[in-house]
């Protein structure tokens, strides 16, 4: 059966049903950038599809390495209760550790709050530039409108600039346009990038703890 | 070739080829396919296996309004190819003491 890109994914997801959901999503992400990848090399996406094979064996062999693999990772997971309390019993237990640690959290708490709100700021621009955007458009239709205002009244010079005017915003309103999906979808990308890294360091953190 | 000795050569394999530079999993089939069979599943549970093990790390990055997978060699890893490497002078001398025995036969 011929398959897209995204009917693969979903049968992929399907199959894989039952395992951690962090597992899915990465084996998802795994194959949708070698999908892509072949499709960047000139194949067309369903060839690209084709060629990674039936998605049945592909969650098969996931499936087989999972259950070779959660044994030792439950071993792991047991051991780091125990670590982390006799860390928090240890801090608990003496006065130094305790403001220090506090002071830690802290810390984290304001760096990841800095970089919330650096973000947040990012897309308030992008709404601002958006709003601009929207209001040069007003301004082309305004031209449009002002063609017939000055026609009607007979002054010919007054439309011929109206419609020079409306041209302008509407070249600048499409320009802008393009420009802010571009940004939009740069900070979108960058955002997801920047989620990933805050989790990947929480989670190296808690390995080294455990 | 061997399930067991191949499967022992391609983690060596996808290490080597991002010994230099980082990679990502297109390229690395790309680079070990005119010299081992490997595909996208199995590449999958290697990279896996290296990362848990340490021997690689990896990154998101942006490529083409998308995001990829890079892969980082750590000195782990570098360790593990310098290993096999010593390990294949043994290997010859086992070859050799293999080919010998079979002359023998004929």
């Amino acid at each position: 059966m011929r398959m897209n890109r995204e009917q693969f994914l979903t049968a992929l997801r399907e199959h894989l049903a039952g395992l951690p959901q962090e597992d899915i999503d990465r084996s998802v992400d795994f194959y949708r950038e070698m999908i892509d990848d072949r499709m960047e090399d000139g194949l067309a996406e369903c060839d690209a599809v084709a060629a990674i094979g039936p998605a049945a064996e592909i969650a098969a062999q996931i499936r087989a390495e999972a259950a070779q693999t959660k044994p030792i990772l439950e071993k792991i997971r047991q051991k780091h209760p125990l670590k982390v309390w006799k860390i928090v019993l240890l801090a608990l237990g003496s006065p130094v550790w305790l403001p220090l640690l506090l002071t830690a959290f802290l810390l984290v708490l304001v760096a990841l709050l800095l970089v919330l709100i650096f973000y947040m700021l990012i897309w308030v621009t992008l709404i601002v530039f958006y709003a601009a955007d929207v209001t040069i458009a007003a301004g082309a239709l305004a031209g449009l409108v002002g063609i017939f205002a000055y026609l009607s009244v007979g002054n010919l010079p007054g439309a011929v600039v109206s419609v020079g005017a409306g041209l302008v915003c509407a070249g600048l309103s499409i320009l802008l346009f393009f420009g802010c999906n571009w940004m939009a979808k740069k900070a979108q990308l960058s955002g997801i990038l920047i989620y990933r890294k805050i989790k990947s360091r929480f989670k190296r953190n808690a390995e080294r703890m455990g | 070739m061997d399930i067991q000795l191949k499967r022992g050569l391609l983690d060596i394999c996808v290490l080597a080829a991002i010994k230099n530079e980082p990679s990502y999993g297109y390229q690395i089939i790309k680079d070990i396919k005119p010299y081992l069979e490997i595909s996208e599943s199995t590449l999958y549970p290697i990279l896996r296996r290296l990362e848990t093990a340490e021997q690689l790390t990896v990154q998101t990055a942006e490529h083409n309004g998308r995001l990829r997978k890079y892969y980082y060699i750590t000195e782990c890893g570098k360790k593990r190819i310098e290993a096999f490497r010593q390990d294949w002078n043994e290997i010859l001398s086992i070859y050799q003491f293999i080919t010998r025995r079979g002359n023998e036969d004929e």
